[in-house]
């Protein structure tokens, strides 16, 4: 049992990662920052904890809110590169960030022993869950409570005016501006948003690893962050949930059995998916159709 | 002054490595207007094909290389019909993952084969070091420069001296206009995969033979140095990828000469998302229009 | 409407039961013979792929000995044979976790792992610290590390344990060594891998300490990232040095690309020191030439009959005999002696109460028995293993010098 929720831990701080990139590849930038916010979290809540001796949500807040700040000071920058290249900025300020936690000491005696990040070596014994006796399930439901806030906070937008307007600007620019739409505040509010999520989520991981250093957040985290969304279709957030239950739970678990051959599936099981499904698992027509699952009886009437 | 000159023409004689892999990503997406990621992945993987012809027959490096230059283009078009050619156009993120899919495969594929270690790369010119005095200048880096000018012209021929070429730009300039003129777009597109996996093919072996080992390590640092050289340079001018991929092996020897190794890789990331901010059509790219 | 015919049905029916009847009643005839399981874990993916091949191998081979003469004696005098299932963890922290929690949910005893060091040290810090602690939620899983080699990590917890060589005392007693055999040689220059927690570890804390300790002069290190691909720069720099021992601490991918410019440069150290896990086929596949002459010190080399024997075992499960691998070997004897001296039950039901004893049986043990000889088991619970030189000529990797 322990095993399951452990995976649902998993599962769900990836799907925070992956809300992340979601609301950004609403407004149409494709970005491969999210692993940076993501790093800025996890550090800050891991320091927070170990070395000011803070409890974990208002550590949590905190990441999280920095996560949002930085993501802000990213938009803006980002506004002035389009589509593809906007791809290779984000990775490039990704990339900056981790190579910022490289260098990273800032190292604290507590009783004796030197504890915090050290640059390369990382930043070891972030213990607040086990040493406050956390059970597997607590901190897995700790977890969830956070990935349906987040998604209860992203179903509202898509069904509020603001959800709208984010997907007007990520289906064409120049119309979205030309009915009134401010593009700056829409674009840098998004990102400022994934930002948000991102530095929620790291700040967890920093947690249920206890040890985190600089090789964690690089291009791969970056690249499972908007694999997400794009393997769950944008149609809805529950496509991004989706996607990391068939990646985490299928792909990286489910096919342990396979033995060597797992691996080797990986790239050839999304290679499959795109091209079966370019639009994602819950694209249109599926979530037409699962819509009239649920609402047929009532509308049928 | 004599240290900052050498460890400037280092850099930027390993710079023609990047720029042999820049000149595959721009082309990709100069035509298709798409990113390629498994680009890098797909060269290396071209270069150990190169090296299966040594488990039949003890073969000069040339046989080597070329047997890689083939691999590659046999690549390129695996690439092209699993990421490009069922995918509908209108989905630029469902073929960037493709692409990311195969990246993944590619990857596994060399682990699997080889058990992840690291092999010999046979080599040309390994052994010359032009001197004056205390400073020298790597004989095998000054080949792959050559090579690299010689792709670069080859290229450019192909592009504008013949009837593939003039089809290539017209289907990446007017993708309905040129098809409108009975030009097969799909063939089009697969020939481009087919060129740029050749020249990955001789990218993915100018590497080996640089580098000395091959090893799956190499493959995730030469896309982003791949993807950095394609911004810098404009994306679709291949003078801009050679002249781009000088600047940034030059960039970072020296910066790694005085300010050390762990934050060189910082600095040139600051510098491409610098780029980008104020330059975001890089040396040479294409002015304006929309994206 | 059904247009199957009834025959038809009825047919397909009692062919159904009778493959149902066939796999029930064929379980028993296996429940009969009782298995303990012990589980293996490490890298299968990516460049470090060859360390759980030969981790594995190694398990399979030993399990194989184990059951060949007997198997393990339980608490009520029957005898088990040991059943080993290995994992792949990717060498990502997440993997290694799940893993962990997966092997836990099973009847698996202990797991033998991880390969990377940093798997260890987040796996490390999600057991629970003090063994028994009841406030503490960690994971109550016992680990018996065969490689992550990064030092001090099995003190994290009370349920992590390693069989990995001291680089410390080996790296100290090598240059030792070399103060005697080259009195002459007065200056070391180093070279480090810095974004690897090992390789950076090796250097700064053991090689360069214990040089010093030994009356050596550190004229510097030169520094690069695991995989980089230009060393123009730090080989210039080694060469200005021009010291007379070169030591890297490198894997092998970078360790040849040094290599091979240190060639090109015209760089010619009179001694040439390695990094422990460098003495691997991997080196010898990607740079044989370059590398010769080059020393590490290893615990494991294939120069007594024990020791010769578990290689060929191991071999034929396909694995390769080095330093890692044979400490997975070593470690699957050391858990037979503790599961017997403990009295391990064996039974599926009681596998929590059989893990708190290998547990207590592995915290206790003051020493064990090496394929090298007898190995000392810290206070920390980490290994004092023996050791030997060994230099890479003509192609592989020879006995150098064997202080035992």
């Amino acid at each position: 049992m322990d095993f399951y929720f452990g995976l649902a831990q998993i599962i769900g701080v990836h799907s925070l990662l992956g809300l992340s990139a979601y609301v950004v590849l609403l407004t149409g930038q494709v970005t491969l920052a999210q692993a940076g916010f993501f790093a800025v979290g996890a550090y800050v809540a891991g320091m927070l904890t170990v070395l000011a001796g803070w409890t974990i949500l208002p550590a949590l807040a905190a990441s999280s809110a920095l996560g949002a700040v930085v993501a802000c000071a990213v938009g803006f920058p980002a506004l002035r590169v389009k589509g593809l290249m906007l791809v290779i900025a984000t990775l490039a300020f990704g990339e900056a960030v981790r190579l910022f936690f490289f260098n990273f000491d800032y190292q604290v005696a507590k009783g004796g022993v030197k504890l915090g990040p050290l640059g390369g070596e990382g930043f070891r014994q972030i213990r607040y869950f086990p040493e406050n006796g956390w059970t597997t399930m607590d901190v897995m439901l700790f977890i969830w409570t956070f990935v349906v806030l987040a998604m209860a906070l992203l179903w509202w937008f898509d069904r509020s005016r603001y959800g709208a307007v984010l997907r007007a600007v990520g289906e064409d620019e120049l119309a979205a501006q030309s009915v009134g739409i401010n593009l700056t505040a829409v674009k840098v509010s998004a990102m400022t948003v994934g930002g948000a999520i991102a530095g929620l989520g790291g700040g967890i991981y920093a947690h249920y690893t206890t040890h985190i250093e600089h090789a964690s957040f690089g291009i791969l985290l970056a690249t499972f962050a908007i694999a997400y969304p794009i393997l769950g279709g944008l149609g809805s957030v529950f496509g991004t949930i989706v996607a990391v239950v068939f990646v985490q739970g299928f792909l990286v678990e489910g096919l342990r059995f396979l033995g060597d051959w797992r691996n080797l599936l990986f790239g050839a099981l999304i290679v499959v998916v795109m091209n079966v499904r370019p639009k994602g698992f819950l694209d249109a027509p599926t979530l037409l159709w699962i819509r009239k699952l649920f609402g047929g009886k009532r509308g049928a009437a | 002054m004599l240290d900052f000159l050498q460890a400037l023409s280092d850099g930027v004689l390993f710079g023609s490595t990047y720029a042999l892999i820049g000149i595959g990503f721009t082309l990709v997406f100069g035509v298709m207007h798409k990113l390629n990621l498994s680009y890098a992945a797909a060269s290396i993987g071209g270069a150990y094909c190169g090296l299966l012809i040594l488990k039949v027959v003890a073969a000069p490096p040339l046989v080597v290389f070329f047997c890689a230059f083939l691999a590659g283009g046999v690549i390129g078009y695996l690439v092209y019909l699993t990421c490009f050619h069922f995918i509908p156009i209108s989905n630029p993120l469902a073929t960037l993952m493709a692409t990311v899919g195969m990246l993944l495969l590619i990857d596994e594929i060399i682990v699997h084969m080889t058990n992840g270690m690291p092999l010999n790369y046979p080599a040309l010119f390994d052994d010359v070091m032009l001197r004056w005095g205390d400073y020298t200048l790597r004989g095998d880096l000054l080949m792959v420069f050559a090579v690299s000018v010689l792709c670069m012209a080859g290229l450019l021929a192909l592009i504008y001296k013949t009837r593939l070429g003039l089809a290539t730009r017209a289907v990446s300039q007017q993708t309905v206009a040129a098809q409108l003129c009975g030009i097969r777009v799909g063939q089009v597109n697969a020939m481009t995969f087919v060129i740029t996996g050749l020249l990955g093919g001789i990218a993915g072996a100018m590497i080996g033979a640089s580098v000395g080992t091959l090893s799956p390590l190499l493959t995730t640092p030469l896309t982003v140095k791949g993807l950095i050289v394609t911004v810098i340079g404009g994306l679709g001018s291949v003078p801009g990828a050679i002249i781009a991929g000088l600047l940034v092996g030059g960039f970072e020897s020296v910066l790694q000469q005085f300010r050390g190794v762990t934050e060189r890789d910082l600095y040139v990331m600051l510098l491409l998302f610098v780029f980008l901010v104020f330059r975001p059509d890089g040396i040479f790219g294409p002015k304006g229009g929309r994206d | 409407m059904n247009k199957i015919d009834v025959t038809t049905r009825r047919k397909t029916a009692y062919a159904i039961a009778a493959v149902f009847a066939a796999g029930t009643f064929a379980a028993p005839s296996f429940a009969q013979e009782k298995t303990i399981r012990i589980s293996g874990f490490g890298a299968k993916s990516g460049v470090v792929r060859s360390f759980g091949i030969n981790s594995e191998a190694a398990m399979l081979a030993a399990a194989d000995q184990i059951n060949k003469s007997g198997g393990v004696k339980l608490a009520d005098g029957s005898k088990a044979k040991i059943v080993v299932d290995y994992y792949d963890d990717r060498c990502t922290a997440e993997e290694g976790i799940s893993v962990a929690r997966r092997m836990a949910g099973t009847d698996s005893l202990i797991g033998v792992g991880p390969t990377c060091s940093n798997v260890a040290e987040p796996l490390f810090g999600i057991l629970q610290k003090k063994a028994g602690d009841a406030s503490d939620s960690g994971l109550q899983f016992p680990i018996f590390s065969d490689v992550a080699i990064k030092g001090g990590l099995a003190k994290i917890s009370e349920w992590s344990f390693r069989n990995v060589p001291n680089e410390m005392t080996m790296y100290s007693s090598l240059f030792y060594w070399l103060k005697q055999q080259h009195p002459d040689l007065k200056t070391v220059y180093g070279g480090v891998e810095e974004d690897f927690a090992h390789s950076r570890a090796t250097w700064y804390v053991v090689m360069k300490d214990r040089a010093t300790a030994n009356g050596y002069t550190v004229a510097g290190e030169s520094k690069w990232l695991l995989n980089d691909t230009n060393f123009a720069t730090q080989v210039r720099e080694m060469k200005k040095a021009n010291a007379d021992i070169v030591a890297i601490s490198a894997h092998p991918f970078t360790t040849c690309g040094v290599l091979k410019e240190m060639q090109r440069q015209g760089v010619k150290p009179k001694l040439l020191v390695g990094l422990t896990s460098t003495s691997s086929l991997e080196t010898m596949q990607g740079c044989a030439k370059q590398a010769e002459g080059m020393m590490i010190p290893t615990s494991f080399a294939p120069v007594n009959k024990e020791g010769k024997a578990a290689a060929d075992a191991t071999a034929k499960f396909k694995g390769s005999a080095d330093l890692h691998s044979m400490a997975a070997w070593e470690n699957m004897f050391i858990l037979k002696q503790v599961m017997e001296s403990e009295k391990i039950s064996g039974n599926p039901k009681d596998v929590q109460a059989d893990r708190r004893k290998i547990r207590d049986g592995l915290a206790k043990l003051k020493s064990t028995a090496g394929l090298m000889g007898t190995t000392r088991r810290t206070e920390d619970r980490e290994a004092d293993k023996p050791y030997l030189f060994v230099h890479a000529k003509g192609g592989s990797w020879q006995v150098l010098h064997n202080p035992l």
